[in-house]
């Protein structure tokens, strides 16, 4: 088992030239842009080009806590979820990286009878859909977690196929999956100019640090940054960039099982594989940014409020801070497919801190529907005009229940 | 056995009352105001824990808190730094990542097996089963240290401080002393704060220069008004919507400091040259063994390497023949390169390329001298420009003549500039420092 | 053939950097990641100068070109209650949009 010595399947090198032309080229090297890409190129669509403006990972989906839960208010979030929490079990071996996917549960802690209330009604619909969440008392959570301290907890609702996953190698598996099968990666290649060509119709020339590239069909798959890239040809995104922090501990030894999230405040940590306690809280009244800065009051709001939840933590040591911009829409669900009057150029963003967990069911529901296959029915419930046009589409459900 | 040094042609060591410290179940003799790893070292413990991912043995490196070599259980505190530690009477330390010891842990076995190493990201991923399995295992074999459990269960949360004055200096060393005397003697309400038990930095780890010397310079600095705060540790330039502040950990709690002007005298980190089972027990960096002679009175070894060429490591070599310890000189002219260490889990050879061959010679320990490394965090965190220059020792910060950074109201001086030595170090705190004041206090 | 440690706390080797640049992980950002060198207790005070100029001569390109990667607060391990007090730490917990109504009870 030393290192594999057998050629690898390496990303382009700095000073490869784009090709002239690609069916379609993906804009963002995010979890979500390569996981379409590997699912497209493993059905030989592999006519791929994915640009991404920074280094793979250097994005939200290099920055964000792993976490993947099926505990959602709204069906089709809890349904998609049961499929990516398979496809996350199967990932390793599906594509040869490991990606350290333990499945230690979620536990959410209510402080209040609204909140609780509010659990009780999401847990129903989850049992429906075949997810095994359950209600505990203060003290059944405390079971799990002997570490808490329940003093003004009110319950707490607990899914054990619930998990938390390490998401670099997550990247570079589906972008060494997708590269292995024909598609192209690209690195450092920021977009600048996107120029439609007849309108669209028959597709766009992408301007590019490293030079032009003609795309049959364009995705967006930005994230955060999807609004800029959108505007080059006149399209407003409702989504804006909001930054979240986050942080992680010295490694210790393995002591708790699941990611657990109070509810009132956003806390939520969890243990990684590593040993690594890695944790976040909201702050309120964050600013629209793509500033990705670290703040002393995130550290300050974090540690007084783990200090207080779980007071065996207050001499843990933190190794390093770090923030990521969630990608946020006005009802809680991503932006797909074209949007109105810009034929082939496909929209993957507006997935709210939760894109990675969606990535895997994403990636493949979108290549399939771009392969000409089945175009799934969130392809037209997430359409871009249901935030203006209320009563031309079918009315979106909200789904508030966003963490961190 | 006791590798403390008791009788010195030169110098004086003044230790401590004697007391008594455990370490994983045997009791050690060791003396008030030494640090933990340096009285287990002087006492024969040659091995502290073991690594995270090879299980290989660990022991001090560095010995000035920067290295993360040294991490043991202090008093149910996991992963504490032993060489920042103070001993005390009935301390209980224990090694971590071990089974059964650290001196001989069987999970090692994983570093043998894999000798050429070993891929965690496409390990065992061939089949469903056994990759899972081997997830299973690789959690309980994760993490560094089990949960702090401290005596008297979690304590009281410390409070915060605020500070503001018109220069704040950030080390000091030889260069922050200087910024700090030069500052203050312009009448500018002046900090220096310093990371370690006391003031000096790397010129108590030096032959030319020692104790006496460190605490001369720190006395001019006091006398010319500057305030002087040892365990002071810089965290983080926070750069917060009310215009910033660095946040500094102090034994009594968290310290928001304030300035018109910051001058960043941080200094070089230990770094160590590469070569095969450079991680050995008994390979250290030269400082480090610097601070054991010069400032501890301790022995490094029976037969000690000094590697590498340079001022520096000419005075370590005078330093230990002085205290008679057999020398092995190598690499003064650059002729000669290290290319493997012997020994476990100690070492005890080393193999040298030299033009006439590779010859293997035999010693328990090796001063490794490499340019300290530029301690530019915080001032890059500070939003000043950095260089990589080789023959700065790495990330220096670029300066002008009086030591303005790239960024605004931030300074820089000393070894974190790029390598100098303590003596240009000194002269370029001093211009620092009294430009810094100058700028503060809005002169010419 | 034994190991030559460049990072001790996460025991990457100089075999391990020089894996991760054939593979196409070029950029310090992308080694740190791929190889973990940096992530551990020192955060890279040891090994970053050692890495980085092992990526210059491995990519061949003139080290004044690579910049180091982000600095991450702390700079030191720090324990979680050194934090706890800061007057910054935002703790209306009940009413984080500031309404004066707890937000549990508008969310439910």
């Amino acid at each position: 088992m030393a290192f594999d010595t057998a050629p690898r399947p390496v990303l382009e090198p700095r000073d490869a030239p784009l090709p002239a032309r690609a069916d379609l080229v993906i804009i963002g090297g995010g979890v979500i842009g390569l996981a379409v890409a590997y699912n497209l190129a493993r059905r030989g669509h592999s006519d791929i080009v994915v640009l991404e403006k920074g280094y793979l990972a250097s994005g939200a989906s290099g920055r964000n806590g792993g976490g993947v839960r099926q505990q959602w208010a709204t069906e089709i979030n809890i349904r998609l979820m049961r499929e990516s929490v398979e496809l996350c079990r199967s990932f390793a071996h599906d594509l040869g990286i490991n990606v350290w996917f333990r499945q230690g549960g979620y536990l959410f802690l209510a402080r209040t009878p609204g909140e609780t209330a509010r659990l009780t009604k999401n847990l129903a619909l989850q049992n429906r859909c075949g997810v095994p969440t359950r209600m505990l008392s203060p003290a059944e959570a405390q079971v799990i977690v002997p570490e808490l301290d329940v003093t003004g907890i009110h319950a707490a609702c607990f899914n054990p196929s619930d998990g938390i996953l390490f998401p670099w190698p997550f990247l570079w598996g589906y972008a060494q999956g997708a590269i292995k099968y024909g598609a192209r990666v690209f690195t450092f290649a920021t977009v600048t100019g996107l120029e439609p060509d007849d309108g669209g119709r028959k597709g766009y020339s992408v301007v590019t640090s490293r030079g032009t590239i003609h795309a049959r069909r364009v995705l967006n798959a930005a994230g955060a940054w999807s609004p800029e890239l959108a505007r080059l040809i006149g399209v407003e995104l409702p989504n804006r960039p909001v930054r979240h922090e986050i942080c992680s501990s010295e490694p210790l030894k393995p002591f708790l099982g699941p990611m657990v999230s109070l509810l009132a405040t956003g806390l939520y940590v969890s243990q990684s594989m590593r040993g690594e306690i890695v944790g976040g809280v909201t702050l309120p009244r964050e600013a629209s940014t793509l500033d990705m800065g670290s703040s002393l009051k995130f550290l300050a709001t974090y540690s007084r409020q783990l200090c207080r939840l779980m007071p065996a933590l207050a001499d843990l040591k933190i190794l390093r801070q770090w923030a990521g911009p969630y990608d946020v829409t006005s009802d809680g669900n991503p932006i797909l497919g074209e949007p109105p009057g810009r034929p082939n150029f496909y929209l993957a963003c507006g997935f709210v801190g939760h894109g990675f967990m969606m990535a895997p069911v994403i990636g493949k529901l979108y290549a399939e529907w771009l392969a000409g296959g089945d175009r799934h029915e969130i392809f037209d419930r997430c359409r871009l005009d249901r935030f203006d046009a209320p009563g031309g589409v079918e009315p979106l459900a909200r789904e508030d229940f966003i963490i961190g | 056995m006791d590798r403390r040094i008791y009788e010195h042609p030169l110098r004086t060591f003044r230790r401590g009352a004697p007391l008594t410290v455990e370490f994983d179940g045997e009791r050690y003799r060791a003396f008030a105001g030494e640090p933990a790893a340096v009285a287990l070292f002087a006492s024969g413990v040659d091995v502290l824990s073991r690594s995270i991912k090879y299980h290989r043995p660990r022991a001090l490196f560095c010995l000035s808190g920067h290295c993360g070599a040294c991490l043991v259980r202090i008093d149910g505190m996991p992963n504490e730094r032993a060489c920042r530690t103070p001993c005390s009477d009935g301390q209980v330390l224990k090694g971590q990542n071990a089974f059964p010891a650290s001196e001989f842990d069987l999970l090692s076995a994983v570093d043998w097996l894999y000798p050429r190493g070993l891929d965690h990201h496409t390990m065992m991923t061939g089949s469903r089963t056994v990759n899972a399995v081997m997830q299973k295992v690789v959690r309980q074999l994760s993490g560094l240290g089990h949960l702090p459990t401290p005596a008297g269960g979690p304590g009281a949360l410390p409070e915060v401080t605020g500070r503001d004055v018109d220069v704040v200096i950030i080390g000091a060393g030889p260069a922050g002393l200087a910024a700090a005397r030069a500052a203050a003697a312009t009448g500018a309400r002046t900090l220096c704060l310093d990371e370690q038990d006391r003031a000096g930095g790397s010129l108590l780890a030096d032959p030319r220069h020692g104790e006496a010397d460190a605490d001369a310079r720190a006395l001019r600095a006091t006398d010319a008004g500057a305030e002087l705060v040892s365990h002071a540790t810089a965290l983080a330039w926070c750069p917060e919507d009310d215009g910033g502040l660095l946040a500094v950990a102090t034994p009594g709690g968290l310290w928001r400091v304030t300035a018109r002007r910051y001058v960043y005298a941080t200094g070089g980190y230990e770094t160590n040259a590469l070569f095969e089972n450079n991680d050995r027990p008994g390979v250290f960096a030269a400082r480090a063994v610097g601070r054991l002679v010069v400032r501890w009175g301790v022995r490094p070894g029976a037969r000690v390497a000094v590697v590498g060429a340079g001022a520096y490591p000419d005075a370590l070599a005078v330093e230990l023949a002085a205290c008679g310890i057999p020398l092995l000189r190598v690499g003064r002219d650059g002729s000669e390169r290290v290319v493997a260490a012997h020994g476990s889990p100690v070492l005890t050879a080393l193999d040298i390329d030299s033009p006439r061959g590779r010859r293997r010679e035999p010693c328990d320990a090796v001063a490794v001298w490499e340019l300290p490394s530029p301690a530019s965090e915080a001032p890059r965190q500070h939003g000043a420009s950095v260089t990589l220059v080789e023959q700065k020792g790495g990330f220096a910060v670029d300066i002008d003549d009086d030591g303005r950074t790239t960024a605004p109201s931030v300074f820089a001086c000393g070894d974190v500039t790029g390598y100098l030595g303590p003596d240009a170090a000194a002269r370029a705190g001093e211009r620092a420092g009294n430009a810094a004041a100058h700028e503060a206090l809005g002169r010419p | 053939m034994s190991k030559v440690i460049v990072c001790r706390c996460e025991d990457v080797t100089l075999a391990d950097v020089e894996h991760a640049v054939a593979l196409g992980y070029c950029d310090l950002e992308e080694v740190k990641r791929y190889t973990g060198f940096g992530t551990g207790p020192c955060q890279g005070k040891e090994c970053l100068r050692v890495i980085a100029l092992a990526l210059a001569r491995a990519t061949g390109v003139p080290p004044e070109s690579i910049a180091p990667f982000t600095t991450r607060p702390p700079l030191v391990p720090t324990p979680l209650r050194l934090f706890a007090r800061d007057p910054s730490a935002d703790d209306s917990d009940d009413d984080r949009d500031g309404d004066g109504q707890p937000d549990a009870e508008e969310l439910a």
